[in-house]
């Protein structure tokens, strides 16, 4: 139990003198500290009063205070009261006007907490940059702007003086003693850490720790060490574990995490698909290791002919239903959206299987259209150039001239890419939308953008999804479950395919959020909370690449992997947190305050998804014509012959389908021909619950809130009093009135603003 | 040519039009199925009586028949059919557009200009199309286009087709829309004196307009008080009835020790005037500058005077005194106008006609491609580094102003173009007065009406000189709208409220923008004659909000975000407001320290400054000292919280200048997101601020009287089920955005000839 020694403070000396001014009243104490990979404890079954204290669990870090001067302090008490958590829509109250607040950094004037472990040790986790003005909430380790995880460090530079910097890489040697050390986030945070003197006594160039106190050369590249030799998939699992344990008692995960086939079938009631049922086929994951263990098939296929018509598909990835019934504007419908892998030309299938791929694509519907996914979108590659190079643009020290600002964005192309992939989504949504109709994403790997479109046309033309909980489940289904190979794509293993196809996704999604802002129940703080959760390797969710790793860690189906994958190595049952614990568990890093943050105050209650009850039968949709079978291509329906390519011509998708030019301009809208009412659609709202978004130039925006927020300019913030700002003086003043004249009861027009229920009140 | 230019009697013509309308039964209005005959939809074969709605004085010119309006409706194109007529004050379209528009929606109306209005000094540029060839109309024509393209200076794109027009009809509207757009005009003959001579009893001033015209001394007098700059400056009245100048006011203020013989020496120029008062006592002054003479005798003079000028204004009480020479180093009206010209390009956006007119693809395509170039596009323009850059003088010399205690003399060759557009955009940002609507209307009243910015040139509505017109006062508008755009808790008004101003720069019933100076207006309303048999004419002026609006479609144009200066005398509204006290009323302690102890704590913060130094110094082009000064103030300012009552300073960084959405974007209605934008959280905004109300009036047991007005506003956004983004000018076009999707053979059954027969037949529909 007793954790190893480890962990490490920083910073020889802290100030002890009393604030110079005014403005360092406002200095920041930090605390740096270092925590290793704990092999993990077990959990007791029942975890009582044995189990230590979640601070117990932490002298696997180190505390040590240090005066900072990450930014002048004046602007940290700025940033603090009105930047990255105060958005459009959200508020937290001006700390920095609190005259009470001010010296707090003192208290840990002049401790000096040895460190007494190996630094080569380091390993894992955190070198949380901790602001000790807030650090009444250990329980949160990564909660404040301050909090890096190793995995986030995307580059370390030393820096003393106006010209010298030193690019800090594992092995190499400092070469001056750093006045400052600049940490460059790979979310687009920088942070800088300043040493007063400490940093700069003699002994601090001993390589060996005096007296156990290690001075900032040395923190500086205990970081660097520690970042080299972390990778992202490694789960730190100390603060996880302390925390389930924290919370002890059985939990239930706030979401379903669909790793049980009861899930899946709750799901599927849900969502009204009657004519789908949930396959066990892949349960021991023999199918496809990407695929879930569940998953929808239609109701009539075997699943025989399932596992015969999926190795007819790349990497076995058949079609699956991602979601079931549509709504059109005024006839109940149910058109199904189905994703699925290329189709795997080499293989030769016969009749049957033919007609069982046929069939499933199908999924009951005369009308089929199958969507050529990367059509339009951009390759894994260029996205990733694209981030990078975004990256650099964001930087606060980039070097583009104001005046240039707005063509270097362009170069960029990265909202070029938000575009096209809106674009395409908001296509593919009147698609499905409006007629019966069964579309097909199909995607070689299934695995990038069909995940990627699949969820934003759920975002957009299922309100259900646009809420706190429906969106969670959303990620949770298309991305986490369906196989969105989130390590590789981060860059967590080092190979060559990095590309963050999940933030662009998180970006067209804030693009939805800015545009109608009344449609979602979440904020984009909670945008930002995962935008930023992706490197925070405290749970599995994305630490792994298919469904099949992420639950052999967590050891739930050992008795499964040891018989049918006896290939594989026997996962250490003894490592397994077996907690179930995701990335949605957000108070492991948020606190009750934050968390209340991520519901979004000018949702309109009307859009709620109680209002829209699913009607199911398709009988009054405007039916197709017989067996039309249609490509979708470069944002054009054409007609196919066939839906498989094995018949008589070579394959659809093998074949490119850029032989169709875009239509410069459209001869007509799809959107007139599928309901048939061209001249009359102004005076009548959308379909209920489909939202449109726009695409043009001018409103694909950059998100600045996120990728500027290295920037001094967004972090001084700009403050506005917002709806929840209205909100919380509403609140005032019911209480005021409630104090006052205690009978009357005001109405509780404000939401019940309890963490607990925006969270935990799953199903 | 049957063109326009004599009128018989206006009143037996406008018997006969009316007539003429009553006999009429309007041309049907056939939707224009272009492609779908499946969705012929017989309601929309309506037969609608529209009539022309005439202001007093207005008079018909001439009309067309049967003119085919294109209307980019879903993408679905179609045209309506219609009456076009040509007014001399608006060109109107007459058809049944208006059938959807019966709704709650429409409150946002303009009562004076309607949807399908152009006034003629809006219009830009007219093209006519010929044999599918696009050409500016201009002049006498010899032959006449099939169809007339009008693009406004407020945006708009206006398509009619006049292939099933009257020959005869055609040559009469085109050449007299062009006649009367076009060519040169006389002051005179404004439509502004037609329209005050008409309706002369009807005029009322409004009681509650608090806007202080500054055409009296005592309106001078109030604002010396108000900006407590009455000490060291006095309002004089030498120039009453234009003796010495006549481009300065009637009345203005100058220093005090000035003596009033300076004044006149140089007809005004070369005199330090007045504009504002800093709350530490430093003033902002403006002066134009003396002739340029080549004489050196003349010039020795002229040097000697002017010294004598500074002399008295450097001496105490003042401050020394730093000029500004905008002339120089600062923006010329040919950048302004070139950067204008070109940004605007980038909107006017013809609606999408490639099935009825193919030939027009061009144009259509062009638009889709600048989504991808849209930033470089916009950057090419440099409009949005022209504002940048005039908000950066701004904040320089609110920085001399207000941490360097020194006074600011902008100097300009006339003081009445760049001049007006810096001094008020500091004053927007150094009084907050300015910034509450009747504040701001007297500011420009105060820097522009009586500051004599030209705006009939500058405007060309006299379409006298294409060169003189330059967007000076919209740049203004512009810069104001960021500051709005970033703060808007500290605006009284909305950017809606810009929208609908910088509209009725081309309203020609308003005396407010189409005058070059107060002698010129004063001299053709008959102020000055008073031999006259009439008495003189009664203007309106512009900012007589309900001339043009209803008292509900006035509530857009207001803030609900707006907090008072809180009132902290009030014992009992003292508890409500604290939170906006402490808020938004921190004092303001930055400026006071001297500008070399700025914001960075130590010298040894090296990185910081190098980090901040690098980003700041690429806005600046002057001396290194000044941008220090600059930066320092800029940084300080920016890193404590926002006091909405104080100094307000806007970000100028790279991607904090934004294209005003609403005004550029509101006529495209691709640009549309149903149910989205700022509006859809405006609807829960209001009806919180009303609970906020009703609670504070439970708990005050007073009586509200804004209650009303709130709840009206709210009671505006209910109605309507899903607003889009560009509420609320894009209603009016009652477009929707939706997805477009061309689908190519989408009715052909997997035939490929069939899909290419389908091609043909498009054209073939489109000349139906």
């Amino acid at each position: 139990m007793e954790p190893e020694k480890c962990g490490g403070g920083a910073g020889a000396r802290v100030s002890t003198s009393p604030p110079r001014r005014r403005s360092q009243r406002w200095g920041l104490k930090f605390i740096v500290s270092l925590s290793i990979n704990q092999p993990l404890p077990l959990v007791p079954a029942n975890p009582g009063p044995e189990l230590p204290a979640a601070t117990d669990l932490f002298p696997l870090r180190v505390y040590e205070a240090l005066w900072t001067k990450v930014c002048p302090g004046e602007r940290d008490a700025r940033a603090r009261e009105s930047s990255a958590w105060q958005l459009p829509g959200l508020w937290m109250p001006p700390r920095g006007a609190d005259p009470s607040m001010g010296p707090r950094g003192e208290e840990g004037a002049g401790t000096q907490i040895a460190w007494n472990s190996d630094l080569h040790q380091l390993e894992g986790h955190l070198p949380a940059l901790w602001m000790a003005a807030e650090s009444g909430e250990m329980e949160t380790p990564l909660s404040s702007e301050y909090d890096f995880s190793l995995a986030n460090i995307g580059r370390l530079e030393a820096v003393n003086g106006l010209s010298r910097v030193q690019l800090l890489r594992p092995g190499s040697l400092l070469k001056f003693i750093p006045e400052e050390i600049l940490i460059h986030g790979r979310d687009f945070r920088l942070l800088r850490v300043g040493f007063e003197a400490g940093g700069l006594e003699p002994q601090a160039f001993q390589s060996e720790p005096k007296d156990g106190v290690f001075f900032l050369p040395q923190v500086t590249m205990a970081i660097v060490q520690a970042r080299a030799r972390s990778s992202q998939a490694q789960q730190y699992a100390g603060i996880t574990l302390s925390k389930a344990g924290w919370s002890s008692g059985s939990r239930k995960p706030p979401i379903p995490l669909l790793e049980t086939s009861e899930d899946w079938e709750t799901e599927r009631k849900k969502q009204g698909a009657r004519g789908w049922r949930v396959s066990t086929v892949n349960e021991r994951f023999d199918v496809a290791t990407s695929l879930p263990r569940y998953f929808w098939v239609p109701h009539r296929t075997l699943d025989s002919e399932i596992r015969k018509a999926f190795g007819h598909f790349h990497q076995g990835r058949g079609p699956v239903s991602v979601r079931v019934r549509r709504l059109s504007w005024h006839h109940p419908g149910g058109s199904d959206l189905l994703r699925c892998g290329g189709f795997y030309t080499a293989s030769d299938p016969n009749k049957e299987d033919i007609r069982a791929v046929e069939s499933m694509l199908q999924a009951g519907h005369s009308d089929v259209v199958l969507v050529d996914t990367v059509d339009e979108l951009p390759g894994l590659a260029d996205v990733q150039l694209a981030h990078l190079r975004l990256r650099a643009l964001c930087l606060p020290d980039s070097s583009v001239a104001e005046d240039k600002w707005l063509s270097a964005l362009e170069g960029t192309r990265w909202l070029d890419y938000v575009r096209s992939c809106l674009r395409k989504a908001s296509d593919i949504s009147v698609l499905v939308t409006s007629r019966v109709r069964s579309v097909v994403l199909q995607e070689r790997g299934d695995r990038d953008f069909n995940g990627l479109l699949s969820s934003l046309v759920q975002l957009l033309s299922a309100p259900e999804a646009r809420t706190l909980l429906g969106f969670q489940s959303l990620v949770q289904r298309e991305w986490v479950a369906a196989g969105h190979p989130f390590l590789t794509r981060l860059g967590g293993t080092g190979a060559s395919e990095e590309a963050p196809v999940f933030l662009l996704f998180l970006d067209c999604v804030w693009q939805l959020l800015q545009q109608l802002p009344a449609e979602f129940e979440f904020s984009e703080f909670f945008l930002l909370a995962l935008h930023d959760s992706v490197r925070v390797p405290d749970t599995l969710t994305f630490l792994r690449d298919t469904p099949w790793e992420r639950g052999k860690q967590s050891g739930q189906f050992n008795t499964y992997t040891q018989v049918y994958n006896a290939g594989y190595s026997q996962p250490p049952a003894g490592n397994s947190i077996n907690l179930q614990l995701s990335v949605w568990d957000w108070n492991l890093r948020y606190s009750n305050e934050q968390i209340l943050l991520f519901h979004n105050p000018g949702y309109d209650p009307e859009h709620c998804p109680d209002s829209w009850l699913p009607r199911q039968q398709p009988s009054f949709m405007v039916p197709g014509p017989p067996s039309s079978v249609w490509l979708f291509s470069r944002g054009a329906l054409t007609p196919l012959n066939q839906l498989c390519p094995w018949r008589d011509s070579p394959s659809l998708l093998a074949v490119s389908s850029r032989w169709l030019p875009r239509p410069a301009i459209s001869s007509e809208s799809l959107a007139d021909q599928e309901w048939g009412l061209p001249s009359h659609w102004g005076a009548c709202p959308l379909p209920p619950g489909l939202l449109l978004p726009g695409y043009l130039g001018p409103q694909i925006r950059l998100w600045r809130r996120c990728y500027l927020r290295g920037r001094p300019e967004i972090q001084m913030g700009l403050s506005a009093p917002t709806i929840s700002d209205l909100q919380d003086e509403l609140a005032h003043l019911q209480e005021l009135l409630k104090k006052w004249t205690p009978r009357i009861s005001p109405e509780g027009h404000s939401k019940k603003r309890d963490p607990d229920t925006i969270l935990s009140q799953s199903r | 040519m049957v063109a326009v230019t004599l009128v018989p009697d206006p009143v037996a013509l406008i018997k006969l039009h009316v007539d003429m309308l009553q006999n009429m039964i309007l041309s049907s209005v056939v939707s224009l199925l272009l492609v779908q005959e499946i969705h012929t939809n017989e309601k929309e074969v309506t037969e609608k009586e529209v009539t022309l709605h005439l202001l007093p004085g207005e008079q018909l010119l001439c009309e067309a028949n049967t003119v085919l309006k294109c209307v980019q409706e879903d993408s679905c194109q179609r045209g309506i059919y219609g009456r076009l007529v040509c007014t001399d004050f608006k060109i109107a379209f007459l058809g049944d557009d208006e059938s959807a528009l019966d709704n709650d929606e429409t409150q946002f109306k303009n009562k004076v200009i309607g949807e399908n209005d152009i006034t003629l000094h809006c219009v830009d540029q007219i093209y006519g199309v010929f044999d599918e060839k696009k050409k500016t109309l201009f002049g006498q024509l010899k032959k006449y286009p099939e169809k007339l393209i009008i693009h406004c200076k407020d945006l708009r794109v206006f398509h009619f087709c006049l292939r099933y027009t009257k020959e005869e009809e055609v040559k009469r509207i085109v050449s007299g829309i062009i006649h009367h757009t076009q060519s040169p005009k006389l002051l005179k003959r404004l439509f502004l004196f037609s329209y005050a001579a008409a309706a002369q009893n009807s005029t009322a001033a409004d009681p509650k307009n608090h806007t202080v015209m500054f055409d009296t001394l005592k309106d001078w007098c109030w604002e010396l008080e108000r900006t407590k700059g009455n000490v060291k400056f006095k309002a004089v009245s030498i120039n009453e009835g234009y003796r010495v100048c006549e481009r300065l006011p009637a009345y203005f203020v100058v220093p005090t020790p000035l003596p009033e013989e300076d004044v006149s020496r140089f007809q005004g120029h070369g005199i330090p005037i007045w504009c504002w008062s800093c709350h530490n006592g430093c003033a902002l002054l403006k002066m134009s500058a003396l002739p340029k003479e080549q004489d050196d005798g003349i010039l020795q003079v002229q040097k000697n005077f002017l010294d004598g000028i500074y002399k008295t204004i450097h001496r105490p009480p003042y401050e020394i005194v730093k000029t500004e020479d905008l002339s120089s180093n600062f923006l010329s009206l040919q950048e302004i106008q070139t950067a204008y010209s070109k940004f605007k390009q980038l909107f006017l956006i013809a609606p999408d006609f490639l099935t009825i007119f193919p030939f027009f693809s061009d144009n259509s395509t062009e638009f889709w491609d600048t989504d991808i170039k849209w930033f470089s596009l916009l950057e090419s323009s440099s409009w949005l580094d022209i504002i940048r850059r005039c908000l950066k003088k701004a904040i320089e010399i609110a920085e001399c102003l207000e941490a360097q205690n020194v006074n600011i003399l902008l100097l300009e060759e006339n003081a009445s173009d760049l001049c007006c557009l810096i001094s008020s955009l500091v004053q927007v940002m150094m009084d907050p007065h300015c910034r509450t609507r009747f504040g701001f209307q007297s500011l420009v009243q105060k820097e522009w009406i009586m500051g004599g910015h030209c705006f009939l040139d500058r405007c060309n509505h006299l379409r006298q000189s294409d060169k003189e017109e330059v967007p000076v006062f919209l740049l203004f508008l512009d810069c104001v709208w960021q500051l709005v755009h970033q703060h808007p808790p500290a605006f009284e008004f909305t950017e809606t409220y810009l929208t609908v101003l910088s509209d009725s720069l081309y309203i020609p019933i308003f005396s407010t923008f189409f005058f070059n100076s107060p002698h010129q207006k004063d001299g053709n309303v008959g102020r000055e004659s008073q031999d006259t048999q009439s008495k003189p004419l009664n203007l309106l002026t512009v900012w007589d909000w309900s001339v043009q609006f209803e008292p509900k479609a006035q509530t857009l144009l207001r803030n609900p975000l707006y907090v008072e200066k809180p009132k902290l005398d009030k014992g009992q509204r003292k508890g409500m407001h604290c939170k906006h006290q402490r808020q938004l009323s921190l004092p303001l302690t930055q400026s006071k320290s001297s500008p070399k102890r700025g914001f960075f704590r130590e010298e040894t913060d090296h990185l910081i400054k190098n980090l901040l130094g690098k980003r700041i110094s690429k806005l600046i082009n002057s001396s290194e000292e000044l941008q220090d000064n600059f930066r320092e103030f800029y940084e300080s300012w920016h890193s404590k919280p926002t006091n909405y009552h104080g100094l307000l300073l806007p970000h100028i960084e790279g991607p904090e200048i934004k294209v005003w959405a609403q005004r550029y974007l509101r006529w495209i209605p691709e640009a549309q997101i149903l149910g989205g934008g700022r509006v859809a959280t405006m609807n829960k905004l209001l009806e919180m601020m009303e609970e906020v109300q009703c609670l504070q009036e439970k708990i005050e047991e007073k009586h509200h009287s804004q209650e009303a007005l709130q709840a009206e506003a709210t009671s505006l956004l209910r109605n309507s089920v899903r607003l889009s983004s560009l509420f609320p000018f894009a209603l009016l076009q009652r477009h929707s955005s939706k997805p477009v999707l061309p689908t190519s053979g989408w009715k052909a059954l997997g035939d490929e000839e069939d899909l290419a027969k389908r091609e043909d037949e498009f054209v073939d529909l489109g000349d139906v």
